[in-house]
């Protein structure tokens, strides 16, 4: 009870940490609720093209094909937070993994790792995204592991540098005269006790996967058997002069989704990162 | 010196060979081939598709075509179109003007922008322009690049029809000399604008962490016991260490302007690489799409090293 309460009050504390909580409470609640908040599903296509909002009950109005677009905002909040939570997991975990391996073991592995890091932060990703979902095929899983594999070097980058540090503290040294083994100890000291950056780091890759999976959606290169807002956009630029409400309630909800997912990464970093620390910080 | 910069041209090089290495291997492993293109979907003669695979080497193994493909590059020729027939660098030299102009007016200005802004905010921390800076620059930062340029298209040229909202010169208008400068000038305002918008956010942060960073230096509060004046202080000191990171983002920061480009171009029609890189895309058209990914790759690396050798001059620290 302690606990929670103790969490509660970080929470509180941090003005960016509660704003991102409370908007992704706010997304899970409406994916919850989807069925209950909209009128219509969102691939419906109903009578009405092109209503402008408030005409016939639908709130942001339609686009050409009838679709009710605050229907089409609130289910592709699942699209959305599905890419969003498994590329920034499958970046994380390979961050994670290599950055430790590369930072704890050093030497000849740590050279190598480093110098593919370097090159991969200079790789325009977006390219290669864009290049292995147009080639080869564009479902939502192609998208969510193409981002999750070009966009770990970061988190990597984190990781080796806690690592190079944690390796000289006193308890992995006394672990290792322990006769702990290597993986035993990269698993157990280094990584539960480098990760929080990564963590804050991940939160906000988060963002950049909506951002990245909008792109290609733009591009006609998202997945056409779900909801996506980048879809949304995409569809509504050739009605833009006659219904400008497709394109913009459709960006409005990447931006406030994206906008979320900053200030949680932010809040995280504010409070595990121990420069911004109470006292450290005023 | 001179050994710094060869290891970071032999480093350069190396990237941008394991980059082609990577693409070359995904273009080929993926399924369909630009001979599907050329035939059509209604032509299912085997003898015709082998006879064209034969004429442009696609029937060798993967490894025999990238040879190939490298020797030909050492060689100064990027191949032909296998769709258009066009060489290469004929096809992209044309449209990279368009987009390096567009993509190095925006770097520079976003740089000088942004840092300003970042130094005003930095030296005043928590006031009003601090405040305003970081709000907007928030917000923009979350902004998808395309939808931003649709916004201002709806904005600026179709409600307040002052701006064009497409291409790069007014059709049929056969401007030359000045007026065509003011036209091309007059098309880019948009296009630059997004650019700007999205780009700013990334250095204002960068410079405003980095001035609150050397401000809570030792060496600093050391000056200002001393009694120097604050303004002497800032100009001296803070300024110049302050300054450092913010080239280095110049780099990354370019790294994605050449990728984020491609949207923006598409938007607004901007005659640009980005187009002619989707529509490769699409056609399987191998040898272009191989040209525009080596060209953005060695401008990427040449921009790393020029940001690198910069990074070396100024701050003496950095051993070589």
């Amino acid at each position: 009870m302690n606990r929670v309460k103790k969490i509660l009050r970080t929470i509180r504390d941090d003005s960016q940490l509660m704003f991102g909580c409370i908007g992704i409470c706010i997304m899970l609640l409406m994916i919850v609720l989807a069925p209950v908040i909209t009128r219509w599903p969102g691939d419906y296509y109903g009578p009405d093209s092109l209503a402008a909002p408030g005409v016939n009950g639908h709130i942001l109005g339609t686009n050409h094909m009838g679709q009710d677009v605050w229907s089409m905002v609130v289910y592709g909040i699942r699209t959305s937070l599905k890419v969003a939570v498994v590329s920034a997991c499958i970046s994380g975990l390979i961050g994670i993994v290599v950055g430790g391996v590369a930072g704890y073991f050093g030497g000849i592995v740590d050279r190598i790792v480093s110098e593919i890091i370097n090159v991969f932060m200079m790789l325009p990703t977006l390219f290669l995204v864009l290049l292995v979902v147009s080639l080869f095929g564009n479902s939502i899983f192609h998208v969510m592991v193409v981002i999750g594999l070009t966009t770990w070097p970061s988190n990597a980058k984190l990781m080796r540098a806690q690592a190079l540090s944690l390796r000289q503290r006193t308890f992995v040294i006394s672990a290792r005269t322990m006769g702990e083994t290597k993986l035993q100890i990269l698993f157990r000291y280094i990584i539960p006790n480098g990760i929080f950056p990564v963590i804050s780091n991940t939160t906000m890759r988060m963002a950049g996967a909506i951002l990245t999976e909008a792109s290609l959606s733009f591009l006609g290169l998202g997945d056409p058997t779900v909801v996506s807002w980048g879809q949304m956009v995409y569809d509504g630029k050739a009605y833009m002069t006659q219904g400008w409400w497709v394109c913009v309630f459709a960006g409005l909800a990447i931006v406030l989704t994206v906008l979320v997912f900053y200030m949680m990464g932010d809040g995280i970093n504010h409070v595990l990162n121990p420069k911004y620390a109470k006292g450290g910080k005023k | 010196m001179l050994k710094y910069v060869l290891k970071k041209l032999a480093f350069a090089v190396f990237t941008v060979l394991l980059v082609m290495t990577l693409n070359f291997t995904l273009i080929h492993l993926a399924p369909g081939s630009p001979v599907d293109i050329i035939i059509g979907p209604d032509n299912q003669d085997p003898a015709l598709r082998a006879a064209l695979m034969e004429t442009y080497g696609l029937d060798k193994p993967v490894i025999v075509q990238f040879f190939r493909y490298i020797g030909q590059l050492l060689h100064g020729n990027m191949g032909s179109s296998i769709v258009f027939h066009t060489p290469v660098a004929e096809m992209i030299g044309s449209k990279f003007a368009a987009t390096f102009m567009l993509v190095f007016t925006a770097a520079v200005l976003a740089l000088i922008i942004g840092a300003a802004m970042g130094i005003t905010a930095g030296r005043k921390e928590g006031g009003f322009l601090d405040k305003v800076f970081s709000y907007t620059s928030y917000t923009f930062n979350a902004m998808p690049s395309f939808w931003l340029a649709l916004m201002l298209i709806i904005l600026f040229a179709t409600t307040l029809r002052w701006l064009p909202s497409s291409g790069m010169v007014t059709p049929r208008a056969k401007f030359t000399g000045f007026r065509y400068t003011l036209d091309v000038l007059y098309h880019m305002v948009l296009p630059l604008l997004t650019l700007l918008l999205l780009r700013i956010p990334g250095y204002f942060r960068t410079t405003k962490s980095s001035v609150l960073q050397v401000n809570s230096e030792d060496y600093i509060t050391t000056l200002r016991a001393t009694g120097m004046s604050e303004k002497k202080i800032f100009r001296k000191y803070v300024l110049k260490n302050a300054i450092l990171p913010v080239v280095t983002s110049f780099g990354m920061s370019m790294a994605f302007l050449i990728a984020g480009v491609s949207l923006i171009e598409i938007v607004f029609a901007w005659p640009g690489t980005g187009r002619v890189m989707l529509t490769a895309i699409n056609q399987r058209d191998y040898p272009v799409l191989m040209g525009v990914y080596l060209i953005m790759s060695i401008m990427v690396a040449l921009t790393m090293i020029v940001v690198d050798i910069v990074y070396a001059i100024l701050d003496p620290r950095i051993r070589y």
